[in-house]
């Protein structure tokens, strides 16, 4: 019951609930979806005119508004493609490690691959054939990170397999199952949880290189990956169009990140007994 | 299995590793548009016979596997040929390595001299003050993309401040700023994988028995600890340096460094196959050495997991 | 090392004497420009990336000054023969190139020819010069081009890039390959050194046949990103730079030692229409689309007011341009009646496709779709890779309804932009025009009377307007970011700087 009064989980739950909450709410906050464009009032800075309270960017279009409205986008690239990686790169890397032998081998060498193509690069021939688009982004996105989970819960099997207590349930007779997700998985949960977390950060960040480089979703549904990029040669004229969508994205990584970590303690079950 | 042989067989699986990749780019890239177009540009006056006459030049018109066979063979008799639009390729791919390779190892060598230290602190602290500041920080450093970063760094320290130059390469001082945007980022995501790894092995069962056998902390840490979650932090590391060399390309194009990510995106948008094929190689031989380091680490590090 | 010594002595006392009130160091500009076309030779490419710097490398026979108009380049003058089949070069005497090869009739030849044969096919120069049949060398300094057919826009291309004077035997020696990478040609400033992807250095041509530059080094870097670019110039890193982005210009203005130096160029925006698929097949809702959308209000926001409204497919500078030509107003009430009329429903949908690399087309684009739903049109966009839309999308009509078109237009003569994208059969016509269309287009080609010409072409616009293939937006002004140390600066329309005049003040 303690944990559940630790800074990391009150932090990150009021980060991300205000965030998230937000973004929640925003089809009946701003049905219009951020997209109301107004030429007269292009470039408005913020706190001088109330009906654009954050202000406005080139388009004449609320920063508030796209900023709310865009985090779905954010969080739809951030958490799906996190989530797809885990997975996939989880049970890959418990049979790899778990099994070894020809299994391994042959997931291993499919990893290298994936780890051996550089995503950006990836990514710019892939669209440049199929064309941009969210989904094709999030899918791009587990394709490249999946082998990140596969051979980090690889390496944590590896060490773990070997390791007193597991041997000593392998002797007891303990079907493999059971060993697998009863022993060996909760052991190599903390680096996990830590990676996933990262990882929706760097994903939400990955977004907008790829609308950087000319690859991203069409730029009329906001997203603050989006804004930031397209924001960028505004920097110094309009610096109020990266700074807020920019402000979001801290928030949410924050807030993901101390709750992933108080996860990661209150799941480890040594650590428990030391804090 | 005895060494000499373990490392044969891995030396053929990084070999499998890199021909399928190169296919897979050879291939994909063919796949993206016709270089003749480009060559000839957007006039009029283009007939088909034209366009037949280059892609023959270029050996366009040859099957696929012939194309790719000489590309790899070229390859490795040390002859990697002409490309399209830009002369010779040796020299290019040569003069990209090297900046991009300076401004990696670098980068990636200062985060760690950063990160190593206060991922320790923090996790033998845990939930300090320091902790947590050290904690805020990274997550911090985590929430610029590495683009917008990089133009910031520019706009202070170029433009008002007049310190170091904007961008390219040209003596050290052009290399500070690539190397801090990218230096920040990886920085604020080793801390935190290093204070987990730190965490998970100082509640371990081995740590308690030393500290219960009186050994000193200061052994206990760097001894026992350290070796034992370095075999989290390299596999972490050896997985980041492929995500490095992605990530390079943005920061790259934003210092206009002519590094191997600037050479890359140009082929693709000229679809200059020849340099795109051997950039995407190279880069591949590279990332794959590394995993293969950072599979000989673990076996250094971990008697009790088996050669296999 | 007493032989520098002494040398950099008799430099110093010359330097004294010719000029004690000159400045002491060399004077040296730099500029920066988005694209490296990454070979120099004249016939490899179709960028103005190599325009803006090769053009300091080379001469035409013919050159064109900042008003556009042709002047005497390495053809001392020239004279029309046989009805226009035949034209005939007088040459400048004792010019050279810069390894010291004479320049005459022979190298006029060598050029022409090697741009019509195999090293020519590679590249997209020659099919601008397919009219001319061959050279014929008189004497020394006198040449013939012997014509096809008349070619009444020869004179002009002959100052474009792909007729640019090569020298024979330093090509024939050293090969292609190596021409690519170390030019030679005759122009104000000699090549010194090249990096790819990074800088081209010039230095002085103190022989320059057209007069001394002013300038002792002139140097080109190339900067890919916009943002890296203007910090460039903000550092006093960079004094000029060619490709401003249009974001930018208000950063540019509030700098008190940097400005904006524009002059109206040949550049034009327009978005086409497919006129075979979709509800933009219906003519009423092309002519609702041009109505819809005002055009004042893009150049103002999104050009900084450096740009021009447009009816056809060319700016107020181009050969055939037609001041009678009445465009489409601006009257969203009309347009949503025609698209009644039409039997459009309110909502219904429409795609916009367009090139992702460039950020004031994007906002444009954008912003389309905020006048497209104000007529009741939901449009969405395709933002395309570049050479994915230019090789693939355009040419083989996969498009949807309204699509890109940006074009250089450098000749500033119609007859550039309307063949390519009227006449059947072309990359920009994907969905064809009418046979009277390609009669027009063909007829002009082979008058040499210019007023002919002229009357052909505006009949080309007015068709064109009539049956809304398009939807023209602006022409847009040619901007160069230039330091206030920069002296004597004179904006070219079509960016080939040649930086002549020019002078730097410490």
């Amino acid at each position: 019951m303690r944990a559940l009064f630790r800074f990391e989980f009150l932090a990150g739950l009021v980060l991300l609930t205000l965030v998230g909450g937000a973004v929640a709410l925003s089809p009946w906050l701003f049905p219009d979806s951020g997209k109301t464009m107004d030429f007269l009032a292009r470039l408005t800075p913020p706190f001088v005119n109330e009906a654009h309270w954050l202000g406005t960017d080139p388009m004449g279009r609320d920063i508030l508004e796209r900023v709310v409205v865009g985090g779905k986008i954010s969080f739809i690239v951030g958490i799906f493609s996190a989530l797809g990686a885990v997975t996939l790169g989880t049970v890959i890397g418990l049979l790899a490690g778990y099994y070894r032998g020809f299994w391994d081998s042959f997931l291993m060498r499919f990893a290298d691959i994936q780890l051996a193509l550089p995503f950006i690069l990836l990514a710019i021939t892939v669209i440049a054939i199929i064309g941009p688009g969210l989904d094709r982004i999030v899918i791009l996105m587990i394709v490249a990170q999946w082998v990140q989970y596969a051979r980090l819960v690889r390496a944590s099997v590896l060490s773990l397999r070997e390791a007193e207590y597991v041997q000593a349930a392998k002797s007891y007779g303990l079907p493999d199952r059971k060993i697998i997700f009863g022993h060996i998985l909760p052991n190599a949960m903390g680096p996990l949880i830590i990676l996933a977390t990262l990882n929706v950060a760097n994903n939400i960040l990955l977004e907008s290189s790829l609308t950087f480089l000319g690859l991203g979703i069409d730029p009329l549904t906001p997203s603050w990956g989006g804004m930031l990029a397209d924001g960028r040669n505004y920097i110094q004229t309009a610096p109020w169009i990266t700074i807020f969508p920019g402000l979001a994205i801290m928030f949410t990584v924050l807030g993901l990140n101390l709750l992933g970590d108080w996860l990661r303690d209150y799941l480890d079950p040594l650590g428990k007994t030391n804090t | 299995m005895p060494i000499v042989s373990y490392f044969i067989k891995r030396f053929l699986q990084a070999a499998f590793v890199v021909v399928v990749v190169s296919l897979l780019v050879a291939f994909a890239i063919r796949m993206t548009g016709d270089p003749a177009m480009m060559m000839l540009g957007e006039s009029a006056n283009i007939t088909e016979a034209d366009l037949h006459n280059i892609r023959e030049q270029m050996g366009l018109n040859r099957p696929f596997l012939v194309q790719y066979w000489g590309f790899m063979s070229g390859l490795f008799s040390g002859d990697l040929g002409d490309s399209f639009f830009r002369g010779a390729i040796a020299p290019l791919i040569w003069q990209a390595m090297k900046a991009t390779m300076l401004l990696a190892i670098i980068s990636l060598g200062v985060s760690m001299l950063i990160s190593l230290p206060l991922g320790i602190y923090a996790a033998r602290h845990k939930n300090s003050w320091g902790d947590q500041c050290i904690r805020i920080l990274s997550l911090t450093g985590l929430s610029f993309p590495n683009f917008w970063l990089g133009i910031m760094l520019m706009l202070l320290f170029s433009v008002t401040l007049k310190w170091l130059p904007v961008s390219g390469f040209s003596g050290a001082s052009s290399l500070i700023l690539p190397a801090l945007t990218i230096g920040i980022i990886l920085t604020a995501s080793n801390l935190r994988i290093i204070r987990s790894a730190m965490l998970e092995v100082l509640n371990s069962q081995y740590v308690m028995v030393a500290r219960a056998k009186g050994l000193s902390e200061h052994r206990v840490i760097y001894r026992h600890a350290l070796r034992n979650s370095a075999i989290t932090i390299i596999t972490y590391l050896g997985l980041q340096f492929g995500a490095l060399m992605g990530g390079l390309v943005v920061v790259e194009l934003v210092f206009n460094w002519p590094g191997m990510g600037t050479l890359a995106i140009e082929s693709i948008a000229q679809r200059d196959y020849p340099i795109l094929q051997t950039v995407v190689t190279v880069l591949a031989m590279l990332i794959v050495f590394v995993n293969l380091l950072v599979d000989v680490a673990y076996v250094m590090l971990d008697p009790r997991i088996r050669l296999e | 090392m007493l032989k520098h010594h002494s040398l950099k002595k008799l430099a110093l006392a010359t330097l004294l004497v010719v000029s004690s009130s000159s400045v002491w160091a060399d004077t040296s500009l730099t500029v920066a420009q988005r694209q490296d076309p990454n070979s120099w030779d004249p016939i490899d490419t179709f960028l103005v990336a190599w325009s803006s710097a090769g053009g300091s490398l080379f001469d035409g026979l013919v050159l064109r000054d900042e008003n556009l108009k042709l002047q005497p380049g390495l053809a001392t003058s020239w004279e029309i023969l046989e009805d226009g089949l035949r034209m005939r070069f007088k040459l400048s005497e004792g010019v050279k190139f810069h390894n010291g090869e004479d320049f005459n009739a022979d190298a006029v030849k060598f050029t022409f020819d090697r741009l019509l044969g195999e090293e020519g096919a590679k590249g997209p120069q020659r099919s601008n010069y397919l009219s001319i049949k061959s050279i014929e060398v008189v004497d020394d300094h006198t040449v013939d081009f012997v014509m096809n057919a008349p070619d009444p826009v020869m004179l002009t291309k002959l100052a474009g890039y792909g007729a640019m004077i090569v020298p024979p035997k330093y090509i024939t020696e050293k090969g292609d390959a190596h021409f690519n990478m170390n030019p030679v040609g005759t122009g104000p400033f000699k090549f010194k050194s090249y990096t790819q992807g990074d800088k081209l250095e010039l230095v002085i041509n103190p022989d320059y046949f057209g007069g001394k530059p002013k300038l002792d080094n002139l140097t080109y870097r190339f900067i890919r990103e916009d943002a890296t670019r203007l910090a460039e110039l903000q550092a006093g890193r960079v004094d000029v730079v060619h490709d401003i982005a249009f974001s930018a210009i208000p950063t540019v203005k509030e700098n008190d030692s940097i400005e904006i130096v524009s002059v109206a160029g040949p550049s034009i925006m327009s978005y086409q229409f497919n006129t075979k698929a979709g509800i933009t097949k219906d003519l009423k809702v092309r002519q609702a689309i041009n109505m819809a959308v005002d055009k004042k209000v893009l150049i103002d926001a999104f050009l900084g007011g450096y740009g021009t409204p447009i009816d056809s497919l060319q700016g107020k500078l181009s050969f055939g341009y037609d001041p009678d030509l009445k465009g489409y107003p601006f009257d969203p009430e009309k347009a949503k009646q025609l698209l009644k009329e039409a039997g459009v429903k309110p909502g219904t949908e429409i795609t916009i496709d367009y090139r992702a690399n460039n950020a004031a087309v994007g906002e444009i684009s954008q912003a389309m779709t905020s006048f497209l739903q104000n007529v009741g049109l939901n449009a969405k966009l395709k933002p395309i890779e570049s050479s994915v839309f230019l090789n693939d999308i355009v040419p083989k009509g996969k498009t949807d309804e309204l699509f890109q078109f940006t074009w250089g237009g450098w000749t500033f003569d119609f007859d550039n932009t309307a063949y390519l994208i009227y006449h059947d059969g072309e990359r920009w016509n994907p969905y064809g025009t009418s046979e009277e269309m390609n009669k027009l287009l063909e007829a002009q080609r082979s008058i040499v009377d210019q007023d002919e010409r002229l009357k052909i072409l505006r009949q080309v616009g007015q068709l064109a307007h009539d049956n809304a293939y398009h939807l023209p937006l602006y022409n847009e002004d040619t901007i160069y970011a230039v330091s206030k140390k920069v002296k004597g600066f004179v904006p070219a329309p079509d960016r080939r700087m040649r930086y002549l005049t020019t002078t730097v003040e410490e």
